[in-house]
This record gives C-alpha cells, sequence and structure tokens, in this order.
C-alpha cells in the first residue's frame, strides 16, 4: 500500500524536490517524448489510411469520402469525447491566459483521431494543430500528475506543443519558436530551457521511429538582388491570401452554423463539398505535402491560370473543411497555399517580364509558404524557422525574412488579430502576462473586500454617529435598514463635512437625511476590469460590495493597486 | 450572507426536488443559493490543480424558455432572493466554464450520468472528481425532497474525515440542529479514535456540539448505516478516488450513498475546514 502511495503522489518523491528547475526539466523531457510519440501515432495514421484510400482515388464516387470522414470526426468529436469541432490551438491559448494551462486529459488523443479522419478521408486540414493540442493536454496534464503550480504547468503546456511541432516537422526550432511566441508569448528562460529540452525530445523520437529526414528537400537557390526587391510583392499577394483564408473561414463557419442541421451533418457537406473540387484538382485533398514538395523541386507543371485556380481552390477547400467542422489545422493548408501562391507570383513575373533571369520558382514556393505562416498566425519568427527548417535551406534567409515581415505587418494591418486570437481578442481571453487585462483577471473582487467598515442605522442621529467617526479610521460608513439589514446608501465624510462642524445639527439630522442613497455598487461575481472603468468613470475611489442586498465590505482603489502590483510582481518574476 | 451554494437546474421535476433541497440547505445554512440554468449539455469547472468537464444529460435543457420562470417561482415561493449565474467565460462556442469560487454545490446523483441510474446509487467519476478537486463541500441530495432535522457525522478517523466532523460543528453551529457521530470500527481501537480528537484539538467541540457519538463495533458498514436517522443530512469524508483505484479497492462513499436515502455532505480533499 505504501509503494501504491507513493506512486500515486510522485510529487514528493525526493528526485523532484531537489530543484524546481530540475524538475521542470525532467518533466519536460518525458512531455516532450510523449508529444513526440503523439505525432508519430497521427503521421502513421495519416500514412495509412492514404494507403488504403489511395488506389481508389480513380473512382469518381470517392468524392463523398471527405464527407464520411468529416462526418465521422465531428460525431466522435460531439459525441463520443464530447469535445467541441475545431483544431484546438485558441483553447490551448485560452487555458494558458486564464487558467494556467489546465487542459482535460481526452484532448490529449480526441484531436489526434477526429484530425486522422478528417485529413485521411481527404479533408483539406493539416495534422499539427491537432498535435499542438494533444501535446499540450498531455503537459497539462503531466503537471496535475506531479502536482505543479501554474507557471510550471503553463511551461510544460509549452513544452507539449514544442515537442509536437518538433516531432510531426522534424523542426526543433520551429517547435521552440512556436510554443514561445504563438503559445505562452512570453520570452524568459524560465520557459525556454525546458522548451528547447522538450523540442529536442519530440525531434529525437520522430527522428528514432521515423527517419531523420528534411519534409522537402530542395535545390541550391542563386538569389540576386532583384528576387529580393521581387520578394515585397510576393508578401503583398501571400497577405492577401492569408486575409483571405482567415475571412473565408469564419465565413464558412457563420453559414454554417446557419444550416439547421446537427453538426456531422454540416461537416459532410463541407467534405462533400471539397470530394467534389478534389475530382478537378486533386491537389487540394488532405494535407497536401505532396503538392509542397512538387512546387519546391519546380516540378509543378501547370501554367499560371491553372496554378492559380489552385491556390484559390485550396484556399475554399481548407475553408470548407474546417469552416463545416471538419477537424484539423492551418499548418499544412498554409504550406501549400503558400506554395502555390509563390508559384503564381513567379509565373506572373515571368509573364510580365520574360528576359529577366528570376531565381527558380521553387524558391518563391518556399518564400511563399513562408509568408502564408507567418499571415496567419501572426508570428513571423515561427514562419522563418519553420521553412528555414522543413527544407534545410539556410541560403534563402534574407528574402524569408523580408516576406516573413512585410506579411506580418500587412496583416497585422488589416486584420489585427491572428487567426488563432481572433476569438480570444474579441471576447478578451487573450492575457499575455505581465498586462493589465491578465494581471486583473488573476485577482477578484472576494479578496479585495475591506471588511473594516462600521455599519451604521439610518435612524440613528448625527451625534452619535460623531462618536463612531471618532473609532474608526475610515472614511465611509454603510447606512442600513435596522430590519431587514438592507443596504440603503453610504456615508462618506468628505459629503456631511458641513453638518460634522455645525453643532446645532448633532440632534436634528439623521443619517437617513444626509446618506448619498444614489451608490455605484459591487457584487463579488463582478469583473475587476469592469469594476475599474466605473470607479474611473465615475471618480470614485471606493464602492460597496453588496450580496443579496446586504452591504458586505469595500473595495478600494487603494488595495487595488497594492494587490495590483504583488500580481504584477508575481508575474514578472523570473522565478517558477 | 455572503456564502454561496451552486445550483444546477434541471427543469422538470426531479430537478424542482432538487431545488426545494438546495434552498433547504441554504436556509439553514445561512448560504444564497446561486442557480444555473444550463444551455448546453456540457459545461467546464476550472479547479486549482484540475479541470472537469460536465456532461450533463438531455433533460437538463428541457423546455428552456420555462426554466427561468420555474426558477424564479420556486425561489421567490421560498422568500429567497433569485441569483443566475451567467457564465462570462468559454472555452469553446458551447463549453461555457462554470467558476468554482462557491461554499457549496449541489450535485444531483445523476449529475453525469443517465437517470435510469438514480436507483442504482451510483455517484459517477465526474463528481468524484469534484469532490477530489474542488475547496468546497459537494451536497448530494436525495432524489426526492426531504428536510432534515439533524446532522449525521460517519467518522473514520482519516484527514477528511476530520474535515468532516469540523463541517458538521460548522452547520450545527450555524443551523442549531443536533449533531450525531458515527464510527464504523475498523482495524483501530476504540481508543484511537477518540485519540485522533484529542490530537486535533477537538475535544471541546466535541462535547459542545455532539449529541452522541455512536460505535459500530460489530456488523458491516452497510448493516449498521440503518441506524442512521432517515432525517438526518449525513456528512462524511471522501478522497473522490479515480477510477483505477475505485475499481482496486471500492469506494466507502459509493457505498454509503447507494445504502441510505439521506442528503449527503461530501468533504474532499482541498476544503479547508473552519468551525
Amino acid at each position: 500500500m505504501r509503494i501504491f502511495q507513493s506512486w500515486r503522489y510522485p510529487a514528493n518523491w525526493s528526485i523532484f524536490r531537489l530543484d524546481d528547475r530540475l524538475l521542470l526539466i525532467l518533466t519536460a523531457i518525458i512531455v516532450g517524448v510523449c508529444s513526440g510519440l503523439a505525432s508519430v501515432v497521427l503521421n502513421r495514421l495519416l500514412m495509412a489510411m492514404f494507403n488504403w484510400f489511395h488506389p481508389l482515388r480513380h473512382y469518381w464516387w470517392l468524392f463523398v469520402l471527405p464527407a464520411i470522414g468529416a462526418a465521422l470526426s465531428s460525431l466522435f468529436l460531439e459525441k463520443i469525447v464530447k469535445e467541441g469541432a475545431g483544431h484546438g490551438v485558441p483553447e490551448v491559448i485560452y487555458s494558458v491566459s486564464r487558467y494556467g494551462g489546465l487542459l482535460r486529459f481526452r484532448s490529449s488523443f480526441s484531436r489526434l483521431i477526429s484530425s486522422a479522419l478528417t485529413i485521411g478521408s481527404g479533408g483539406s486540414a493539416g495534422p499539427e494543430a491537432p498535435v499542438v493540442i494533444s501535446g499540450a493536454a498531455i503537459g497539462s496534464n503531466i503537471a496535475k500528475y506531479f502536482s505543479l503550480n501554474d507557471r510550471q504547468r503553463v511551461t510544460l503546456v509549452g513544452c507539449g506543443a514544442a515537442g509536437a511541432i518538433s516531432s510531426i516537422f522534424n523542426a526543433p526550432i520551429a517547435g521552440m519558436v512556436f510554443a514561445i511566441e504563438v503559445i505562452i508569448g512570453e520570452w524568459k528562460s524560465v520557459n525556454i530551457v525546458p522548451i528547447a529540452i522538450a523540442s529536442v525530445m519530440g525531434t529525437e523520437v520522430s527522428r528514432i521511429l521515423q527517419g531523420n529526414q528534411i519534409p522537402f528537400s530542395h535545390r541550391l537557390f542563386h538569389i540576386n538582388h532583384m528576387d529580393i526587391l521581387a520578394c515585397v510583392g510576393l508578401a503583398v499577394l501571400t497577405a492577401a491570401a492569408s486575409i483571405l483564408l482567415t475571412r473565408l473561414l469564419r465565413s464558412m463557419d457563420k453559414i454554417a452554423k446557419k444550416v439547421p442541421a446537427p453538426l456531422w451533418i454540416r461537416a459532410s457537406i463541407g467534405g462533400c463539398a471539397v470530394g467534389l473540387i478534389g475530382l478537378f484538382l486533386p491537389e487540394v485533398l488532405g494535407k497536401g505535402y505532396h503538392v509542397v514538395q512538387t512546387t519546391i523541386e519546380g516540378a509543378f507543371s501547370q501554367g499560371l491560370a491553372i496554378v492559380g485556380i489552385a491556390t484559390l481552390a485550396k484556399i475554399v477547400a481548407t475553408a470548407l473543411t474546417l469552416g463545416w467542422g471538419g477537424s484539423g489545422g492551418i499548418f499544412a493548408p498554409c504550406l501549400v497555399i503558400g506554395s502555390l501562391a509563390g508559384l503564381t507570383y513567379h509565373h506572373g513575373l515571368v509573364l510580365l517580364w520574360p528576359s529577366a533571369s528570376w531565381v527558380n520558382e521553387g524558391c518563391f514556393a518556399l518564400l511563399g509558404m513562408a509568408g502564408l505562416i507567418s499571415g496567419m498566425l501572426q508570428a513571423p519568427l515561427t514562419g522563418i524557422f519553420l521553412i528555414v527548417e522543413i527544407t534545410g535551406g539556410y541560403e534563402v534567409i534574407l528574402p524569408l525574412i523580408i516576406v516573413s515581415a512585410i506579411t506580418t505587418s500587412l496583416c497585422h494591418y488589416i486584420e489585427p488579430a491572428a487567426y488563432y486570437m481572433k476569438d480570444l481578442v474579441n471576447y478578451g481571453h487573450l492575457l499575455r502576462p505581465g498586462t493589465d487585462a491578465r494581471v486583473l483577471s488573476d485577482l477578484n473582487v472576494s479578496e479585495l473586500i475591506e471588511k473594516d467598515c462600521i455599519a451604521v442605522s439610518q435612524n440613528m442621529l448625527l451625534r452619535d454617529f460623531i462618536d463612531i467617526v471618532k473609532k474608526s479610521h475610515r472614511n465611509y460608513f454603510p447606512v442600513e435598514d435596522e430590519e431587514t439589514d438592507h443596504f440603503m446608501g453610504i456615508i462618506h465624510l468628505d459629503d456631511i463635512r458641513q453638518y460634522l462642524f455645525n453643532p446645532v445639527m448633532y440632534d436634528t439630522v439623521f443619517l437617513g437625511q444626509i446618506m448619498n442613497t444614489k451608490v455605484e455598487v459591487v457584487h463579488p461575481q463582478d469583473d475587476l476590469a469592469d469594476v475599474i472603468q466605473r470607479m474611473d468613470a465615475n471618480r470614485l475611489f471606493s464602492m460597496p460590495v453588496l450580496v443579496n442586498n446586504k452591504f458586505i465590505g469595500l473595495i478600494s482603489k487603494g488595495t487595488l493597486l497594492d494587490q495590483y502590483r504583488k500580481e504584477l510582481m508575481v508575474q514578472t518574476s523570473q522565478s517558477i | 450572507m455572503n456564502n454561496q451554494i451552486l445550483h444546477i437546474f434541471r427543469n422538470n421535476p426531479l430537478g424542482r426536488e432538487t431545488l426545494f433541497q438546495s434552498i433547504y440547505f441554504s436556509k439553514q445554512v445561512n448560504v444564497s443559493p446561486v442557480v444555473y440554468i444550463p444551455k448546453s449539455t456540457k459545461f467546464l469547472m476550472y479547479f486549482d490543480n484540475d479541470v472537469v468537464q460536465i456532461d450533463l444529460d438531455d433533460s437538463y435543457l428541457t423546455s428552456p424558455d420555462t426554466a427561468l420562470e420555474h426558477v424564479t417561482k420556486v425561489l421567490e415561493q421560498a422568500g429567497v432572493e433569485p441569483i443566475f449565474l451567467d457564465p462570462k467565460h468559454y472555452t469553446a462556442s458551447t463549453l461555457p466554464d462554470i467558476h468554482t469560487n462557491f461554499n457549496y454545490m449541489c450535485c444531483p446523483r445523476t449529475i453525469s450520468d443517465l437517470s435510469s441510474k438514480i436507483g442504482f446509487g451510483y455517484i459517477g467519476p465526474r463528481v468524484r472528481r469534484i469532490v477530489k478537486s474542488a475547496q468546497f463541500p459537494v451536497l448530494i441530495t436525495s432524489p426526492v425532497f426531504k428536510e432534515w432535522k439533524s446532522i449525521a457525522v460517519l467518522f473514520g478517523g482519516s484527514v477528511n474525515a476530520v474535515k468532516a466532523l469540523k463541517l458538521g460543528f460548522r452547520i450545527s453551529r450555524i443551523s442549531g440542529m443536533s449533531l450525531d457521530v458515527f464510527t464504523q470500527k475498523e482495524k483501530k481501537s476504540l481508543e484511537s479514535y477518540q485519540q485522533v480528537i484529542k490530537d486535533r484539538n477537538l475535544k471541546e467541540e466535541m462535547d459542545l456540539y455532539v449529541n452522541r457519538w455512536h460505535f459500530f463495533e460489530n456488523g458491516t458498514l452497510e448493516e449498521n448505516l440503518y441506524d442512521v436517522p432517515h432525517d438526518a443530512l449525513v456528512v462524511v469524508g471522501a478522497y473522490g478516488h479515480g477510477l483505477v483505484k475505485h475499481f482496486l479497492f471500492g469506494s466507502k462513499m459509493e457505498k454509503i450513498q447507494a445504502t441510505i436515502t439521506n442528503n449527503l455532505l461530501i468533504v474532499g480533499p482541498n476544503y479547508t475546514a473552519t468551525i
């Protein structure tokens, strides 16, 4: 029994209690390995499904396959694991922002299965976001098992995301940068070290089980000044594609929600539409890595019009898959759309200036991929490092930086929030550490209530009240009904100064006559940000807190500032 | 009356009975009922170190148009001001977060299970996880409204049992109802139970609040539970074990609630007991 107890409470093991940083590093290793394994599992599942269905691709009736996959995927999420559709990355960021990275255990496997069904059957989506939520949920639940605190848990959530991305792309730096730039949003050494270790572990797991391969190999590119200049135009095109994809995804989601049908039927409608597009343009089906490889190699032989149509078709197919209820992420579609957009741009340049010597079209495909990733995620570093690592092409780093930076800026100008963050920003849920909103979200009205106020009765004479004032060190006195104890109003000493210094009034004035009855009140469940807004708007320094119309205390700006400062110091400290 | 009890409302006769229980409890213990009328069959509760998804059955969404009216009417008839919980945050569009800053939660036996299981006395893994993670005691009501006239604490000497005992003292103090303690003797001697009380400095409270301390030296727990008054609020400490440990070692909480029909107040490991 004692052995059982010790296994049940691993947080008590002496090895983990030596040092908090050591504990975090050890758990990061476990998280990195587990999230790496989750990525490998999904990859194998997708490969198996591809091998099953590929021989059947030439049958016309197979356009229903994405519909069946999407329907099964949404049924699995809705009825079996009881989770919502979508790729899950906003859920991870939300949990990191608001609940110290707490994620449900079921999220560690649910999206793997659902996205395998959607993508494996031909839906236009990527496996990366599902592995991110799986890895993050693994990290969160391992943190729970080891009874780690909120900050440590958030770091392990980042470790899970980093391990997953590192493993699926065989790209450790991109995994690390993605976790810090997108998921955690905080560059601190206490986060970076465990996340880097988890990235290495995730990559190693992938290399051991799947081999050390660069996902998209390329040829050497000789980039001249004209090409770098042309990158500006490409950045504009990828920014436009990013905005189009973002808006189409949202529109599809809105349209789908208006259809009076169960989610699985809506998902199958979207899947069916994708299948129909796939009959004419098979490039839009699945995660589409073969399309990326073909474009980078310069082997995509179609002309400008077809490539342009394929780009648009992939955007529409992705919006149909994800917007109508399929499960998967936008990483892989971004890579495909980006590569096709790059190719389109190259074809356009060649058409306009046929005599100019442009770099190989594969280079523009790479740059387009970086542009789309940076534009959709508004995370330029992730875009740059991802493309460098998955193509092994460091020589394109300068144009990569230019395209990523310009695309991110343009997208940010038109759509201030990234695709993952849009809803979070709209609902005020994106709370990065050390920001005003985050500090306020970690405090609540109940913990700021000052209860040392003396309540007085409305029938009390001013003379008796003065005796109470002598004993109290507060300027505010709540007035309560003698029978019901209900809050009637408040007396602020500044408001009644004229009476206090006029002894004639002492035995003639009752408190009910001089109290302020038009008082802004607060309830314990009120949002602190709203409370402060009301204080600022009405120039108040204190407000009474009521429950069931009974006074329970005061909330004051002074106490709030005091707690705010303490919370800010906790959030911005380097300790874990 | 700053303390609050969270009540998840089900808009059917069974749910009305449970609401009666919550109202009665809130009046006795001097807390305000906060009612949540679900708009979807699932919601999340974020605790300090865990997040629990509550999956309700479809009966919780019966006639959403009349739910508010029904709750208001029942509360007003009882002379209680209606307070409703409107979720402010959503993890996903159909997945609201319910905050956990409550002092009690009323958790019907069927919160996560099919109504058909009521009679079988099955609590289920969700409720066990709430008990395990919550900083508040969980009130598991009897299927039909039943006023309780006394308090019975089942005391086994564990840390959680001590918390349950302290909660029993607290409710006895607030409600003025008599308190009986019941102990099923297991491998320990009678003195060891008394020693726990002494070690925890609860001797004075035992003398002050406890009407009688019943020791069961013979028979099984199920047999001896017959002696617990049918109209008592039973307070019991529980660990909220996970599924694996539940299958391996069983659960006393499940055994108790499957045997008696009383209202149960279950105290988990994260509850901080004050008298």
